[in-house]
């Protein structure tokens, strides 16, 4: 934790909901501003210049999908989105314009709290490029481009390397099908998702201990992967 | 009525006496000039002079007057002015050829005339059958109803024929839709020729070559390929209700008819299309934001119970059950929604080539608080091949599958397997539960309703859920109990169709 307290941003129309988060957010030790609509998220963005956005799309005055820009925008704040579970274009919609993560209501507080720490800490640390990243038994060094499990090495090939790489260099953060094909295989093979399938798949054999249960590499439905770091 | 007569090709008997006196009254009035001409200039002008009243007859009243004319002239020429004057004899050739052709004159001139004037007045006839039918087609055209349609077609029906009239239509008992004057009754006989009419599209009834005991004459309203109505005419007098000359026009008005009742017909499918798809509309609008008010105090509970947990509370047991209740609530208003979803046909595919292994990881990540209590086996080969699905709807089925399998497992085992052969890929789910009350057939009916199947809670539209988005995606989902051991089994087959075969390496590109 920094000498100050990350400020998180809790926009939501629903007082209970924010009631919540905000206690939610206390006990881990964050200093909290709210918002009921889009104009006063707006607002406390230009004043408090929150770290962290908690923003419900369904809002009454505007589509949260139209803030996002906005909210992320300098000074850099992460946005975290809170949607319906099976708003899954939505959420994809959120992440291409800059959201950094989200959550699906009605969210389970623990990991509502872990996807503020990844988001948090992405941010922190993107200024000065992260080196290795751990998980469990697996170490990831960006720097010598090198995979570890258990202290062995693990042989990779180029581009599961490049596909390792891009989700190490954003811990426990979602990254689109989309953003992965196009900075993985170049942007005209987008629409291959069998290519990542097939890689994710080789990368937890090399990687998981139980290959058919994940616990590295994990799947977002319609959406993307993430790599569970340990913090 | 007025027009319909005029239509007819016989002159009142006042107007012929009019048009032969008229010819007599021009003879004379010639007669008169040639009298004041013959003492100046001689009787060479005079016979002249009748020319133009013959011609004038003829043209004007026809054969008869014509004729009357010419002989009239002749006779008068003879008398006044052909030697020997004052009787009827003639002694001069010329003046036999001045009768003569004025009689040839008259002949041909009121031939010619007549074939005008029978012509203007089937010009004038053929007009007013068009007014009519244009004037029944527009009156037809300011009904909105069906209803409305029919009796506006009987009261014009009657008006123009004179007699009674009913619009009848359905087989095989056919019935009144409309009647001029209302109250009109059919005999049995009127409703056997009705229903020849309507059956085989052909005028049955009075005067007609079917069923002529019958007081109605029946004739088709037809649009194309099909009988839709039969418009009835009758008489109170028995009287045949049309002639033959009458026929042309009445088709060409139940024509008319036929166009005006298919356009109300189709109007009022449009209509009924439309409300249908706004109730649509309004029921899926409905529960959504039902399912939206529920889901904001939900988020609430859960969030509040989480806290609570974080808090230290007296009774940890009680918050849990907090906590597991409304992760239930959850997934039935999830399964409420997908209902609707569903049954308002508001499913959209999405395909892509899904891993069955992040779509199994995926759901028991999502239900892992629910299967806390339970132990989990996953078997997916790493030669299981991609799978074309949409990832939410396998996301569905597979929490729905597993919570159905935890529910009946009890602190047994859920075993979640893939296969892969020549007809596919299958995913099973099996419990250690109880097993389905029945195997085979009788255990695919789960699906649509589960009777008793609060056995256990639950509200029966998980497994009919699975069904449904299975199906959508060309996939299928069997139940059975398990071979070997206790237990149901739940198997999503995926037909090869849907498998992808070796993809391309994964350096490609």
């Amino acid at each position: 934790m920094p000498a100050r307290p990350p400020k998180v941003l809790v926009v939501d129309d629903e007082l209970q909901i924010r009631t919540l988060l905000k206690a939610t957010l206390a006990r881990a030790g964050y200093s909290i501003v709210e918002a009921s609509n889009a104009r006063e998220a707006l607002a406390s963005k230009s004043i408090d210049k929150p770290d962290l956005v908690l923003l419900d799309l369904g809002l009454p005055d505007r589509d949260g999908l139209e803030l996002v820009g906005a909210l992320s925008a300098e000074p850099r704040a992460a946005v975290l989105v809170i949607s319906a579970r099976d708003q899954t274009e939505q959420k994809v919609a959120a992440l291409d314009l800059g959201a950094d993560d989200y959550v699906t209501k009605p969210f389970d507080t623990e990991e509502l709290l872990a996807r503020v720490r990844a988001s948090l800490r992405q941010r922190l640390v993107s200024e000065t490029e992260r080196q290795v990243v751990d998980s469990g038994e697996v170490s990831i060094d960006l720097l010598q481009r090198v995979v570890r499990r258990g202290g062995d090495d693990v042989h990779v090939t180029p581009k599961e390397w490049d596909l390792l790489a891009q989700l190490a260099k954003h811990p426990g953060r979602v990254l689109t099908h989309q953003m992965l094909l196009r900075s993985v295989w170049g942007a005209a093979h987008v629409g291959q998702t069998e290519y990542l399938r097939v890689a994710i798949r080789s990368l937890r054999q090399k990687l998981e201990a139980e290959p058919s249960r994940p616990k590295l590499i994990v799947n977002e439905p319609g959406i993307g992967y993430r790599l569970v770091s340990t913090p | 009525m007025a027009d319909l007569q005029s239509m007819s090709l016989h002159v009142p008997l006042a107007a012929r006496i009019h048009a032969y006196a008229g010819a007599i009254a021009m003879v004379a009035v010639s007669t008169l000039i040639g009298l004041w001409i013959a003492p100046r200039w001689g009787t060479a002008p005079v016979d002249m002079i009748y020319l133009p009243a013959v011609l004038a007859a003829a043209a004007l009243w026809g054969l008869g007057p014509a004729v009357i004319g010419g002989i009239a002239s002749a006779a008068a020429y003879n008398f006044f002015f052909a030697e020997p004057i004052h009787t009827l004899q003639m002694y001069h050739v010329t003046d036999v050829v001045t009768v003569v052709v004025l009689l040839i004159v008259a002949l041909v001139t009121s031939r010619l005339a007549a074939g005008i004037r029978t012509q203007a007045r089937l010009a004038a006839a053929h007009a007013a059958r068009n007014a009519t039918i244009a004037g029944f087609a527009g009156r037809l055209l300011s009904c909105s109803t069906e209803e409305e349609m029919a009796q506006t077609a009987c009261k014009e029906l009657s008006g123009l024929f004179d007699c009674n009239a009913v619009l009848v239509s359905g087989l095989p008992e056919p019935h009144i839709e409309a009647a001029v004057p209302e109250g009109n009754r059919l005999t049995p006989s009127d409703i056997a020729a009705a229903a020849l009419t309507l059956e085989s599209g052909t005028p049955a009834g009075r005067a007609t070559s079917q069923i002529q005991p019958a007081e109605w004459q029946f004739h088709a309203i037809r649009s194309p390929g099909a009988v839709i109505a039969a418009a009835g005419l009758a008489r109170d007098d028995g009287v045949p209700p049309i002639n033959e000359d009458q026929v042309p026009l009445l088709s060409n008005l139940l024509d008319q008819l036929a166009l005006a009742l298919e356009r109300a017909r189709a109007d009022a499918d449009r209509r009924e299309v439309t409300s249908l798809r706004e109730r649509d509309r309004l029921r899926g609008a409905l529960l959504s934001s039902v399912g939206h008010d529920l889901r904001t105090p939900l988020t609430a509970i859960i969030a509040a119970a989480a806290e609570l947990r974080c808090s230290k509370p007296e009774d940890p047991a009680l918050v849990a059950t907090i906590e597991s209740e409304a992760g239930k609530l959850e997934r039935y208003i999830s399964n409420l929604l997908d209902m609707a979803r569903i049954e308002t046909g508001a499913v959209k595919l999405k395909t892509e080539p899904v891993d069955l292994v992040d779509a199994v990881a995926a759901a028991l990540r999502d239900l892992r608080s629910r299967l806390s209590a339970s132990e989990v086996s996953v078997d997916l080969p790493q030669s299981l091949p991609l799978v074309e699905a949409d990832p939410q709807l396998l996301h569905h089925c597979l929490i729905n599958l597993v919570d159905n399998a935890a529910r009946y497992a009890g602190d047994g085992v859920i075993r979640i397997s893939g296969t892969f052969s020549r007809g596919g890929v299958r995913l099973s789910v099996e419990d250690d539960g109880p097993g389905l009350p029945q195997d085979g057939e009788r255990a695919l009916d789960l699906f649509m309703r589960i009777e008793g199947s609060d056995r256990k809670g639950g509200t029966g539209l998980g497994l009919a859920i699975v069904k449904a988005f299975a199906e959508a995606m060309g996939a299928s989902v069997t139940a059975s109990n398990r071979v070997a051991g206790r237990g149901a089994s739940f198997t999503l087959r995926f037909p090869s169709s849907l498998v992808i075969k070796s993809p391309e390496p994964v350096d490609a590109g």
